[in-house]
């Protein structure tokens, strides 16, 4: 699957990093980091991170 | 604490009497430095270093700590206090956060919008007196209550429960702690009795609802959430949104009342609903700081920050930050988000519902209640810490 963030709106909260740790993460700078193209295996926690982002700045693709 | 460069750090007497947090003595502050200096610690008066330290690894949530510094270490309520989601840090955090996220989806909170624009309409057709009405006792605070009532699936006319426990509950947060135990303890009592039931009843009759989804809560290999953990959470929901969502509502009328030419645009196009809440919260947030702890000695900015030193960061001096934001208030206007929901890992997790019942009531509230004024006889929370009206009488050409 496809996973792009709108990096104009990420607020570097980190919440998609609590809900899918294996495809986004927070660096030691403080600013968001992740996966472009996880395995679906990964799909229902890229999903439920997309659904928790405060900004709403995750897009999933197939 | 010394900032290079800069040759006196402001200080801010946060008890004083007639200390105000959103005065022009803490914005004239925010013009000499990014911090103040107080008697608990240090205030963060910029946008640019509020945004940051929210969400800094080296420092934890603030509050953990409360009860002890006032004598509270055992007993019922310092046991649900440590349960708080809000007190947790690190893993254990984050697995309460992984299973209670779900139950707060946008998905989920989108079907009540309808349950919220039949709530307002008929709070605001039944005012007592045409014209006029005491805001808070007559909207806001009901308009709060039943919303959670809504969300847990129980008969809204229980309202007055969640009011009236949530409020006891409160008095924890004051300086008198010690002396309200027993009452706060007792109205813990009755909330927890309350879920316990709510949680029994969905287990044996899983429904699509709010409640139903916190008691099925999966998420990997994270251990579900006992009975206990889910009363401890339900009660933290009731207490967390029910006194927030009423003084931010009595906050909005307040900006709205000095503003009336956005009062008439937000009437006109009720799809501002949303970017009225923002620019609300931006300016007027009920949630006045955020309190953070250093975990660990660390420098900032020049500053050295000493391991157990608290921060407080001030969201209505970083939401009107002129280095951010251009002055007034405009609801139509592109702004960067505030902070008056927190942000990093303990953003706050009813946001979706928050930001979606008050876009919901306030074009309604526009439309009808027209020419907003405020009446003589408001009551306010002191400017600090959380804030709102107690009282708000206001008078208003009624709309259709
Ligand atoms: C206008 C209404 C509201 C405002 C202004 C508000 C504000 C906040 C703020 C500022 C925080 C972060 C505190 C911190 O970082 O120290 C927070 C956290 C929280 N809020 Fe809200 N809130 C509102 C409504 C709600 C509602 C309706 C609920 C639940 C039904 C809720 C539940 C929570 C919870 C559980 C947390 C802790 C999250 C965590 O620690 O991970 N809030 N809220």
């Amino acid at each position: 699957m496809k996973v792009t963030v709108d990096m104009t709106l990420c607020e570097d909260h980190g919440q998609c990093a609590i809900a899918a740790p294996e495809v986004f993460r927070i660096n030691d700078d403080g600013h968001l980091e992740y996966e472009g193209e996880p395995s679906d295996e990964l799909e229902e926690y890229v999903e439920e991170a997309a659904d928790v982002c405060p900004v709403q700045a995750i897009l999933l693709g197939a | 604490m010394q900032a290079p460069g800069s040759t006196t750090i402001p200080a801010l007497d946060v008890n004083a009497p007639d200390f105000s947090i959103t005065s022009p003595e803490v914005h004239a502050a925010r013009e000499e430095s990014w911090y103040a200096t107080t008697p608990y610690g240090i205030a963060v008066l910029r946008y640019e270093q509020v945004s940051r330290l929210l969400k800094h690894p080296k420092l934890r949530q603030g509050s953990v700590s409360w009860p002890a510094h006032h004598g509270v270490t055992e007993g019922p309520f310092a046991e649900w206090f440590a349960s708080w989601i809000l007190n947790k840090e690190g893993d254990e955090h984050h697995r309460l956060r992984r299973l209670m996220n779900p139950a707060f989806s946008p998905k989920l909170i989108g079907g009540l919008v309808p349950r919220f624009q039949a709530l307002a309409t008929e709070l605001i057709d039944n005012f007592e007196q045409p014209g006029q009405c005491e805001f808070v006792s007559e909207f806001a605070e009901p308009y709060a209550a039943r919303v959670i009532a809504i969300m847990l699936g129980i008969p809204e006319e229980e309202w007055p429960i969640i009011a009236r426990e949530s409020v006891t509950i409160g008095l924890a947060l004051g300086v008198t702690i010690r002396e309200d135990l027993p009452e706060i303890e007792a109205a813990l009592k009755n909330l927890y009795a309350y879920c316990d039931d709510l949680i029994a009843d969905r287990r044996a009759n899983p429904r699509e609802d709010f409640v139903t989804a916190l008691v099925n809560a999966a998420h990997g290999d994270d251990a579900r959430l006992s009975d206990t953990e889910l009363r401890d959470a339900m009660v933290l929901l009731i207490f967390g949104g029910f006194d927030t969502t009423r003084n931010q509502l009595g906050l909005a009328m307040q900006t709205f009342a000095q503003n009336p030419d956005q009062w008439a645009l937000l009437a006109e196009q009720p799809e501002l609903g949303r970017a009225a809440v923002e620019e609300v919260m931006r300016v007027n947030p009920t949630v006045r700081w955020v309190t953070r702890e250093v975990l660990e000695d660390f420098e900032y900015e020049g500053v050295e920050l000493k391991a157990g030193t608290t921060l407080h960061l001030y969201t209505e001096s970083a939401g009107t930050d002129p280095r951010v934001f251009e002055g007034g208030f405009d609801i139509a206007a592109e702004r960067k988000p505030h902070y008056g929901f927190g942000g990093g890992a303990h953003h706050c997790l009813g946001h979706f519902v928050a930001r979606s019942d008050m876009s919901e009531a306030l074009p309604l509230l526009a439309r009808k209640m027209r020419d907003l004024q405020l009446l003589p006889g408001s009551e306010w929370l002191p400017d600090s810490g959380n804030t709102g009206p107690m009282r708000l009488p206001i008078a208003f050409t009624p709309g259709n």
